[in-house]
């Protein structure tokens, strides 16, 4: 679906995404991981054909970006961090306008609205919306014309932990119906339960790249954290791959003084910070 | 082009909500009336209460002037205003990467206003001239006002980020317009310090029959039009 060889772009004389090079295959989700300016929103441009004087190749659905045509946009649908919509249209007004640019036969409304929880309030205007209703209604958008290519930024942001759930959910549904997804964001938790496979970018270029498990693993096993009374409190640690050798807990355990265990994996800012040096959040 | 008519008409039906801009499209008519028969009427009245032969009528190919910038301004003073908000909004942005693209946006949003303008100045004009200008002549006015819409355009959306400063810049470009009435009023050579502005060369055009004029006119336009067009790239470079 997407193939990205040696990729710069410079807004100034100063490079901002340098040597790029990853693939996307067809029913991935794919995230794009870094912090902010880091240029992940500038590569996302790029692949949607909004920044064109970029260097060597960015190849979207066989098309090269730089010499799309209208019709590269019938398969690409966008959910930006921002609302985009007509503030003076009702959400149905918007979605009918949009959806008619597209050659396509469009989704029904009626039922993406329902999907989002918004069937009740399609005939209100945008700027009666608040934030997260803003934020349900532009990812629908996206959706309308049935693209293979969905580019997510920040989907989650803005939304309560319900919204959120079902924002996941219906990704995860867009995933089983077979379309691409390239998805922005700062957020290790939504990346680590969405993505296939993550690209960390810091400084426009990728630090690393490969599934949030194996980013994990890379960092090695999880550890096991216990504690015990000896007249006060002691506490110790040991990775979950040599627990049988550890003989202080084989001894706690088989005279049951232990006061409490837990076991801790690394996340992917642990990972992200390991490999770059910075935070995500 | 099916996706740019849906997007001009998509534009319209967005006017039916704000009602300052809804208005602006019927002002050529409004005026158009008040030109064909209030002003005549004003003109009888202050002849007689003056004992003078005329007061207003050696300005009627003014007005005429005037009346044939008004569609197109107006027409291109909304199409910016729209474009203005749909920055704001950043629809605008959303638009671009549409089967619509950059091209077919602006094409919907400044060529099909543009060429309306041109078709309802040729259409009203006749209907509500004062002075006896003949139908090339008209053809040329139109397409001369058209331009100068666009100039106006332009010079919105160069000098404005949003819709609140493109409401002052309006009132400043409109003033390009009026460069049309120096020849009617300044007679020596005084006059030619206003050379720059497009609209002095209509206004000579019309006050010395002389549609050579009007061929200056549309060539400095152009040169106005391509001049702004350069700083609005320049300027909106990653905005639009």
């Amino acid at each position: 679906m997407i193939q990205v060889k040696n990729l710069s772009f410079s807004y100034t004389k100063q490079p901002f995404i340098s040597d790029m090079s990853f693939s996307v295959s067809s029913g991935e989700i794919f995230g794009f991981l870094g912090p902010s300016g880091a240029g992940k929103s500038t590569l996302q441009k790029v692949l949607i054909g909004m920044l064109t004087t970029y260097q060597c190749s960015a190849i979207v659905n066989g098309v090269e970006c730089k010499e799309r045509t209208k019709n590269f946009y019938e398969n690409i649908g966008v959910d930006f961090e921002f609302s985009t919509m007509y503030e003076k249209l009702t959400a149905k007004e918007n979605l009918q306008f949009f959806s008619s640019l597209y050659e396509k036969k469009p989704r029904p409304i009626g039922e993406l609205l329902e999907k989002v929880g918004l069937e009740h309030d399609a005939d209100k205007r945008v700027s009666d919306y608040s934030k997260g209703m803003k934020a349900r209604l532009n990812f629908i958008k996206a959706l309308l014309h049935d693209p293979l290519l969905l580019c997510l930024d920040e989907p989650t942001s803005g939304l309560d932990p319900a919204n959120s759930r079902m924002m996941k959910d219906m990704i995860l549904e867009e995933k089983a119906r077979g379309k691409t997804i390239l998805l922005t964001t700062h957020n290790m938790q939504d990346a680590a339960e969405l993505c296939d496979r993550v690209a960390f970018i810091v400084g426009g270029k990728i630090c690393a790249l490969d599934s949030p498990h194996n980013l994990i693993m890379s960092k090695g096993a999880a550890t096991v954290t216990y504690t015990w009374m000896e007249n006060e409190e002691h506490k110790a640690s040991c990775p979950l791959n040599c627990l049988s050798a550890d003989e202080q807990l084989k001894k706690l355990i088989a005279e049951n003084r232990l006061q409490s265990i837990h076991s801790s994996e690394p996340t992917l800012n642990d990972i992200f910070m390991d490999i770059t040096g910075r935070t995500l959040l | 082009m099916k996706v740019i008519r849906l997007s001009f008409l998509g534009m319209l039906a967005y006017l039916r909500r704000d009602m300052m801009l809804f208005a602006a499209c019927l002002a050529p008519i409004l005026v158009g009336f008040l030109f064909r028969f209030v002003i005549p009427l004003f003109e009888d009245v202050l002849t007689d209460w003056f004992h003078l032969p005329t007061i207003i009528s050696p300005y009627y190919g003014l007005i005429d002037i005037l009346f044939a910038m008004l569609s197109p301004a107006m027409f291109c003073f909304v199409s910016a205003m729209v474009t203005l908000e749909e920055n704001d909004e950043k629809t605008a942005k959303y638009l671009f990467i549409t089967p619509l693209t950059k091209l077919g946006y602006f094409v919907s949003r400044f060529g099909i206003p543009s060429i309306f303008a041109l078709l309802v100045t040729v259409v009203l004009l006749p209907v509500f001239k004062l002075s006896p200008l003949s139908f090339s002549y008209i053809v040329l006015l139109a397409a001369g006002g058209t331009l100068q819409g666009i100039v106006i355009a332009l010079l919105i959306l160069t000098l404005s980020s949003n819709k609140l400063e493109g409401m002052a810049v309006t009132k400043l470009s409109t003033l390009i317009m009026f460069g049309a009435a120096i020849p009617f009023f300044i007679k020596d050579n005084a006059q030619y310090v206003l050379f720059p502005l497009p609209s002095f060369w209509i206004g000579k055009a019309v006050f010395e029959s002389s549609p050579l004029y009007m061929f200056l006119a549309v060539l400095l336009l152009s040169i106005w039009i391509l001049f702004l067009m350069k700083n609005f790239c320049k300027k909106n470079r990653g905005v639009y």
